[in-house]
């Protein structure tokens, strides 16, 4: 029983006084900060991610960790409780929202908390399983096989955040060449610096990050306000042990659902629980409430969207290629720490890797008994004005861009992504994807030049491969689907509307 | 001219300009020994692509004028630039209430008494920092 004997080493790590404080700061922080309007997982992780500069390596994962499903779990209370979806629970609500409309505001906040705690749990069994196993997997991959695993990542995760390759590829793209900023690692040279001496080593990722997510936001935001009521209605939470006893099997299943959409590339939460709220809606005793605010709806999505947000840590940690934006963003994180992960993590800093792994049931723990009894003093944040939210976001974004470098210069360059990431956001082209590209872009560039350089100069090298090449004529599938799906709609007459 | 989805396309093809004829600066190598410009040039002109296939789309698709708030981006992103300069040549506590002050004009209702307390509480927490975190603000 290996497992066990390695999450017990786990918690050795993570029950210490400091990371249990650490874990818990960051559970609270996250999900306060994931409620307020127009903040999502990405934009809360940007902004709190330098306060984890000054905390040492262990404490500051456990803690970014937190801070992210905090971030997930803040994203859903919102969404049952008033219908503020940022995309990452626009599931939630449906049938939240209608719990809430029926006065069950209470029911769902349970269900959804429990239901993310066994979701939790069985995700982290999975983790804790699937992780070690598939480095050593990763340990027999070439660069090659490195490159097309990036490219089919790109592919997925622009379809599955963008709904449509195109505009996801290219924000990709527009992510490697901003990557490409700085230093070329080969030969020495500078790359699009302009001169400025900030711009040597590449641009920071808390300022692509905070300047795309946090200031292009809150301008956005500003731009087509809605006064929103607070939420004020009555929350109780005890179910009675009848609707106890409906949470269970759904969340079960969500849990199984989530863990396996997780882990693949492109997956995450998001598909987690449209998927887990389809096989409800088809399997469970309930279906035909579902839809109308039955606890199946919630229970299924929550426990899907929790097991998702932490096995996609499996690809990260064992092969370390992020499947998604979010993911993209913590292994920046990881970076800035010292760490890289891949299939090397696991070996050389076992204490890491368990340490985090067990602070996820810690956390999930903390979210149970923390904010579940707490979350009407959460809701509360909803009633300071936007007036007042928003020249603070600013001012925090400001103080994490100055405080990686003590460098009052970087500010201009979050500025100036914050003037991009406008533009993107108008132009209906959703700036995730490049999240993924730019922190994926000096890999990519390194793993496609080492693969020329062992085949000769031959692209045959991408195709002979029988990873490479498998992972490569899915892609390639993927884009005739793709097109045929374009001519079809065009020859129709039918034209197709274009995601806002 | 004003479809969202025709400028999605021109847009992206300026980046893919800007950083492909960047690219032609820098040697481009061969492809077994690819150089430093190699990489960026391939994938500007992947991305000029796309933007080229947007354009394209487009022309299938309903239009969509674009929304642009100028008002609203300038004000935010003065206050930052302001915040900045200020920060470097006078202290942060200036730069703190340049930044709250300017930033409030892009909301609703104004008012001197909030943005007076919110200044203050905002410098409050970032005498924190400086205290908790050991972060250098140089807030006097």
């Amino acid at each position: 029983m290996e497992i066990f004997h390695n999450l017990a080493f786990g918690f050795e790590h993570a029950l210490t006084i400091n990371n249990l404080m650490f874990c818990a700061v960051g559970c609270v922080v996250g999900t306060l900060v994931g409620l307020l309007p127009g903040l999502g997982p990405l934009a809360t992780i940007s902004l709190l991610l330098p306060l984890t500069f000054s905390i040492p390596t262990q404490g500051a994962l456990i803690m970014l960790a937190g801070i992210y499903y905090g971030a997930q779990y803040g994203d859903s209370v919102s969404a049952i409780t008033m219908k503020i979806p940022h995309a990452s629970s626009i599931v939630a609500c449906i049938d939240g929202y209608q719990m809430t409309l029926k006065g069950k505001t209470g029911l769902a906040l349970f269900t959804a908390g429990v239901s993310s705690f066994i979701g939790g749990t069985v995700a982290i069994l999975v983790l804790a399983a699937l992780a070690p196993a598939l480095g050593e997997v990763a340990l027999k991959f070439g660069p090659a096989d490195y490159t097309a695993l990036m490219l089919f990542g790109f592919v997925c995760v622009s379809f599955v955040t963008t709904g449509s390759l195109l505009d996801g590829l290219a924000m990709c793209m527009v992510g490697v060449l901003i990557g490409q900023i700085g230093t070329d690692i080969n030969s020495g040279m500078q790359r699009y610096t302009l001169g400025m001496p900030q711009l040597v080593d590449g641009v920071g990722l808390v300022s692509v990050a905070l300047g795309c997510f946090g200031i292009a936001e809150v301008t956005k935001n500003l731009d087509n306000r809605e006064e929103r009521t607070p939420f004020s209605g009555k929350i109780k939470l005890m179910p009675t042990w009848p609707e106890f006893k409906r949470i269970i099997p759904s969340a079960l299943r969500g849990s199984a659902v989530g863990s396996f959409l997780g882990i693949l590339p492109g997956g995450g939460p998001v598909i987690a629980q449209f998927a887990a709220y389809a096989i409800d809606r088809k399997m469970s005793k309930y279906k035909d409430e579902i839809g109308h605010g039955a606890i199946e709806g919630v229970a299924g999505q929550a426990a899907a969207d929790e097991a998702a947000a932490r096995t996609s840590f499996i690809p990260l940690m064992s092969i370390g290629i992020p499947e998604n934006a979010v993911m993209a963003l913590m292994m920046g994180a990881f970076i800035i720490k010292g760490i890289q992960p891949g299939p090397n993590m696991i070996a050389q800093h076992p204490d890491l890797f368990w340490g985090l792994v067990a602070s996820m049931w810690v956390g999930n723990c903390f979210l149970l008994i923390l904010n579940v009894p707490m979350v009407r003093y959460l809701l509360s944040v909803f009633k300071i004005p936007y007036a007042v939210l928003f020249p603070s976001i600013l001012f925090f974004c400001c103080v994490g861009t100055y405080s990686v470098n003590n460098s009052l210069e970087d500010i201009y360059i979050t500025a100036s992504f914050g003037v991009m990431g406008y533009m993107f956001l108008r132009l209906a082209l959703d700036p995730a994807p490049l999240m993924l590209g730019f922190i994926l872009g000096p890999m990519l560039e390194e793993n496609f030049r080492r693969s020329l350089l062992l085949s000769r100069g031959s692209f045959t090298i991408f195709v002979t491969r029988p990873i490479s090449g498998t992972l490569l004529a899915l892609i390639a599938a993927f884009v005739i689907w793709q097109v045929w799906v374009f001519v079809r709609q065009g020859r129709n007459g039918k034209v197709a509307a274009s995601p806002a | 001219m004003n479809d969202r989805n025709l400028l999605k396309g021109l847009f992206l093809m300026g980046i893919a300009l800007a950083f492909g004829l960047g690219a032609l600066k820098y040697p481009v190598g061969h492809l077994e020994r690819a150089g430093p410009g190699f990489f960026p040039l391939l994938v500007s002109s992947i991305l000029f692509l796309l933007g080229l296939g947007m354009v394209v789309r487009a022309r299938f698709r309903e239009r969509k004028p674009m929304e642009f708030h100028v008002k609203n981006l300038g004000i935010i992103i003065g206050s930052l630039v302001g915040f900045a300069v200020l920060s470097r040549y006078v202290n942060m506590s200036v730069g703190i209430a340049f930044l709250v002050f300017v930033s409030a004009l892009a909301g609703t209702r104004y008012s001197w008494t909030r943005n007076l307390i919110l200044t203050a509480a905002l410098i409050g927490i970032a005498v924190l920092f400086e205290r908790g975190l050991g972060l250098q603000l140089h807030l006097y």
